[in-house]
């Protein structure tokens, strides 16, 4: 017989070997399957704009893809988040891996940060993805400017091509969406700690997506013009508490138009999103730490 | 003092259930020592709260009174688990890891790593015959296969206890009877196990005492020989006796106050003989 190492608290190596068999666990579940619709809809989207559109079909692309990477990341988050607690506890595997020197906060800690590393690969590979049709569409662009614009206005449309194409200035708008991909999964992790089904998870997860979208402005045409009622502020201010303001990552609409994103509102939203993840775990954590198995 | 492998004291759970005002007594003040190196058995029907007590034991459910520990532990402590491994019942570890994966990630969360860990896995696949299955998804693993591997997984960590929950549930005789002998040599090499199983026969072969739970109440419990022995019968098995013996040793106990209650040639044990015939034919 060995001597047992000794025990610590909270070991990164315990959390890391859960993440990895989470991230293993969902690779080999082949979710990455998903990412070919999100392939299919960006070149799909190329070609449309090519032939249909009236806009600048670089712009019209890059609305595209930043709309399907948020719904896509959502998505894919919402899905694999949702069943993972429960398939555990169905199979029994929760109890072979807590019947070992795990506490339930690394459990719960490796479970997510699996998940936060597939949405992580998930939304670098949709944005490569993303940038090579632009890059393709902008190599296109430039080679029909080439033939059909006079010489001396020829570098003028060939900059504009380019500030229209893939920019730096849209990878905090990126980096946006999957902080919102995140807290959505988080979100959903703690749904699964008290629900009964994956069903109710997931139904429970979306009508939060929702009303995290539309609470900010329900709050301002509540509380808009010195009217509102004290129910009503205080039904704001408790909505506003417990479901996450989503409509702030609405930033990256703005960027896709072109629009570069300031530092101080980027790190402000950037800050909420880490805070909520932060709360919602938390809250994960105490219902999981109490609940029996 | 050497503490006990395990120590239950007074241990009662109470489960409550939605739109029951009464709730259901699962375990009603239990009480029982398991010393170091024994094999218990802790028997009972459906229902009558074993799997509770395991959890308990395990820290996986909070009692609702009294106490559990694990080598003189708090078994609610994270630490009492570093001496523990566990085989639950019908285990569906993760289809999508390979044997040698199961046994990797499951040392890996008892602290090993490195090549220490990797010799250890492939040490344990030997002992438990799963070598040759070593890559094999284990998707594609027969129940016996993942009996063995959860067997595997609960030794990865050096336990000093063991608790199996019906380990050959599911598993044909010859399984069976291999998962019985790896008990024996988990009792041999000193580890403490505490064996669940509906399996009674083996569990009289293989374990030193037994506890049968009913309706959460400890009913009886201590060494089997105790327990089923009928005290003033004696079993004699005798060889080439011939009938001229046989009447003399009836007259013999006739004058002795003594009668022969049966008398019938033995059967052969119907596990043994299955196993014969089919390792034969193997």
């Amino acid at each position: 017989m060995h001597a047992a190492p000794a025990h610590h608290l909270f070991s990164p190596r315990r959390v890391i070997a859960l993440a990895h068999n989470t991230l293993l666990e969902l690779v080999r579940l082949k979710v990455f399957y998903f990412l070919l619709l999100f392939a299919l809809l960006v070149i799909g989207s190329s070609i449309f704009t090519v032939k249909f559109s009236f806009q600048n079909p670089l712009q019209v692309l890059k609305d595209v893809g930043l709309g399907a990477m948020s719904i896509f990341s959502w998505l894919l988050g919402l899905s694999c988040t949702a069943n993972l607690l429960p398939k555990d506890q169905e199979d029994r595997t929760l109890y072979t891996i807590l019947a070992k020197p795990v506490s339930r906060f690394e459990y719960l800690l490796g479970k997510l940060s699996g998940v936060f590393l597939l949405l992580t690969v998930a939304v670098l590979l949709m944005s490569a993805m993303f940038a090579g049709v632009l890059g393709v569409r902008e190599q296109q662009e430039i080679n029909e400017l080439t033939l059909s614009t006079p010489p001396e206005l020829l570098a003028q449309a060939v900059a504009a091509v380019h500030a229209a194409a893939f920019q730096v200035s849209l990878i905090p708008a990126i980096a946006l969406i999957l902080l919102k991909a995140l807290l959505c999964s988080t979100l959903t992790l703690f749904i699964s700690t008290f629900a009964t089904s994956s069903v109710f998870t997931i139904l429970t997860s979306v009508v939060v997506y929702l009303i995290g979208h539309v609470q900010g402005i329900a709050r301002e045409a509540w509380l808009a013009g010195g009217e509102a009622t004290a129910f009503l502020k205080v039904l704001s201010a408790a909505v506003a508490l417990l479901f996450p303001d989503l409509q702030m990552f609405n930033v990256v609409d703005e960027v896709a138009v072109g629009t570069v994103l300031p530092a101080g509102l980027f790190w402000q939203v950037s800050g909420f999103g880490v805070l909520y993840i932060a709360v919602y775990f938390l809250l994960a954590q105490v219902v999981f730490a109490s609940k029996e198995l | 003092m050497i503490a006990s492998a395990i120590s239950i004291r007074n241990l009662s759970k109470q489960f409550q259930v939605p739109f029951r005002r009464e709730p259901v007594h699962a375990l009603q003040d239990i009480s029982l020592e398991i010393p170091a190196g024994e094999v218990y058995g802790l028997l009972g029907p459906n229902g009558s709260g074993k799997s509770t007590a395991m959890k308990i034991v395990l820290g996986l459910v909070s009692p609702t009174s009294g106490t559990t520990s694990l080598f003189g532990m708090d078994s609610r402590q994270v630490e009492s688990r570093e001496q523990v491994g566990f085989l639950p019942e019908n285990p569906y570890f993760y289809k999508y890891l390979t044997g040698l994966e199961t046994l990797l990630f499951f040392g890996k969360l008892c602290g090993l790593r490195g090549t220490a860990l990797n010799d250890k896995a492939r040490a344990l696949l030997k002992t438990v015959g799963l070598s040759e299955a070593a890559d094999r998804r284990l998707g594609g693993y027969s129940k016996g296969m993942l009996q063995r591997i959860g067997l595997a997984q609960a030794l990865v960590g050096d336990p000093r206890l063991l608790v199996l929950d019906e380990p050959t549930a599911g598993v044909d005789p010859a399984g069976s009877h291999d998962i019985r002998d790896l008990i024996l040599q988990f009792k041999a090499q000193g580890i403490t196990v505490l064996l669940c199983s509906h399996q009674l026969s083996q569990v009289q072969e293989i374990c030193d005492r037994v506890g049968i739970l009913h309706q959460g109440c400890l009913v009886a419990e201590g060494r089997i020989e105790d327990l089923v022995s009928t005290r003033n019968q004696t079993e004699l098995v005798l060889e080439n006796a011939t009938p001229a013996f046989l009447e003399a040793l009836a007259t013999l106990a006739q004058s002795s106050n003594t009668r022969i209650l049966a008398q019938r040639k033995p059967h052969a044990d119907l596990e043994r003989y299955f196993l014969e015939v089919t390792r034969n034919q193997a």
